[in-house]
């Protein structure tokens, strides 16, 4: 049987945590180290994806009054908020371990094998495409990874005792997001296990059901390990580069190339109201966020179309909306796939200027 | 032009079969780069591509560009040595392309080769492309192009 190691990071900054991601990638892609499991905490940090900007993501304003860092992955996806009520954990492996380069395929495994071990704990966790972990339609855990030649390194978030205001606050979101009713509406796509299980779950458990998951999808036994002599060394390059402003700034580009735009639509199914975050580089949706007065049922299938519409090529909007509802039943009344389409049509035909900022 | 499990691998370009890119001499004794089909394949819907900057020299190996699909981000390894001379500026706009076009409007970025005929003796093109490319496939446990 293949040994890989695990090891624990504890609580750190953000520069320290994305330094980390690099040096251990670069150790593995090395040879120098075996397939290891991380875990890891941060001290209050918003994460920028890779390639995104954060003028254009975060209210930086917001993050400087509460002392929370600014960062840059070396990982795809999104901004997140990341705090000691989170556990991030992360895999690094060879992609000799997964007898596939599809990093479709690859995603998809680890994140199914990291809902079972959630599930483990007393909740159905259950992989979202494209890179989320839900309970019951409620995102519990998000994920990204990173490759170097044959090492990739893949890492999830788990939602221990989240603070949901917090994140939207950090976040750059519509203003009308932040009422006590939408928080309220974010609270309910977001799932935190120590509400779901009625107490907070031990941290230990929760690493010990993570290990034995990966152990049982890769077929291997990790043993508990430090970092290495090797590590450390390339850690402290990595950390000169990273914890800079140029590694922050790297992708510099002004909030008004991504404006967010709102319309809300009477339509005979009822009032739908849309704010849509849309990159005018790529012509591009990234995110929208539909309420309003209407019925749908599963409540979830809102939810689940706004992940299915992110980072979305406008060009596609309709056929995305129509496949995902010939894909599902979905009881809306006499709320029709098209009056989705319509009212995010409606909102980007506006002039695009920004609408916050 | 060859055409290996479904994917288009040009014959009369050079590949590091290894790091998945291409070369291209130009007559102008620039090199153009790029990722592969099969490494757009294997990538999936790239929406993110960031070049090197114009000025900088990249060494053999080394990232030439970083890309991102499916929250998934990686580099494209320069298969020569050299200097960035000029990057597809379009891909910002369009990074579909690299999936769509991979040979032709996809391309990544041209470099001014620090030693062309040393570094392309170890690239492979011609009659060997297809091989070369099928044997990676293969060990990859890749299924084609557009399976």
């Amino acid at each position: 049987m293949n040994h890989w190691r695990v090891i624990d990071t504890g609580l750190r900054p953000a520069a320290q945590n994305i330094a980390l991601n690099r040096a251990l990638l670069e150790a593995r892609q090395a040879e120098e180290i075996p397939s290891t499991l991380r875990f890891l905490r941060f001290t209050p940090s918003a994460l920028l994806g890779y390639h995104q900007s954060a003028e254009q993501e975060l209210n930086l304003d917001y993050c400087r009054e509460q002392g929370i860092a600014v960062q840059r992955r070396i990982t795809g996806g999104g901004a997140i908020y990341f705090d000691d009520t989170q556990i991030g954990w992360e895999l690094y492996l060879h992609k000799r371990d997964l007898g596939t380069a599809d990093m479709q395929v690859i995603s998809q495994r680890i994140c199914h094998a990291a809902a079972t071990a959630i599930s483990a704990l007393g909740v159905d966790a259950r992989f979202r495409p494209r890179n989320d972990i839900e309970v019951d339609g409620r995102k519990i855990s998000g994920t990204g990874g990173a490759f170097d030649g044959d090492a990739l390194m893949f890492q999830g978030t788990l939602l221990i005792e989240f603070d949901v205001e917090k994140m939207l606050r950090v976040l750059r979101i519509p203003a009308e997001k932040l009422s006590d009713k939408a928080i309220e509406s974010a609270r309910e796509r977001v799932a935190n296990l120590k509400d779901l299980l009625g107490r907070r779950p031990d941290a230990s458990v929760v690493r010990s059901n993570i290990v034995e998951a990966f152990e049982s999808e890769f077929g291997v036994e990790f043993s508990d390990g430090d970092l290495t002599l090797s590590e450390h060394r390339r850690y402290q390059a990595a950390l000169r580069e990273i914890d800079h402003p140029d590694w922050v700034g790297l992708i510099n580009r002004p909030a008004a190339d991504m404006p967010i735009v709102e319309a809300a639509q009477k339509f005979p199914g009822g009032l739908l109201r849309v704010a849509v975050t849309f990159d005018r580089q790529t012509m591009t949706i990234r995110q929208v966020w539909f309420t309003g007065d209407f019925f749908v049922n599963p409540r979830r299938s809102i939810a689940d179309l706004e992940a299915a519409l992110r980072d979305l090529p406008l060009d596609r909007l309709e056929h995305k909306i129509e496949s995902f509802f010939a894909g599902r039943q979905v009881d809306m009344l006499t709320l029709r796939p098209a009056d989705f389409v319509a009212v995010v049509r409606l909102a980007l035909s506006q002039p695009l200027m920004a609408s916050n900022s | 032009m060859a055409s290996v499990k479904g994917c288009n691998i040009p014959d009369d370009l050079y590949y590091n079969v290894e790091t998945n890119v291409w070369a291209r001499k130009e007559g102008d004794g620039t090199v153009t780069i790029g990722m592969t089909a099969y490494a757009a394949a294997l990538a999936g819907q790239v929406v993110s591509c960031t070049p090197k900057k114009v000025g900088r020299s990249v060494d053999l190996n080394k990232s030439a560009a970083t890309v991102e699909s499916g929250k998934w981000v990686g580099p494209v390894k320069a298969p020569v040595s050299g200097e960035v001379v000029a990057i597809n500026d379009a891909l910002s706009s369009a990074p579909g392309t690299i999936n769509s076009d991979p040979y032709g409007s996809g391309w990544m970025v041209k470099m001014k080769p620090a030693n062309w005929d040393a570094d392309s003796a170890a690239l492979i093109t011609g009659g060997a492309v297809a091989a070369a490319f099928e044997t990676k496939m293969n060990a990859d446990g890749f299924a084609g192009c557009g399976a």
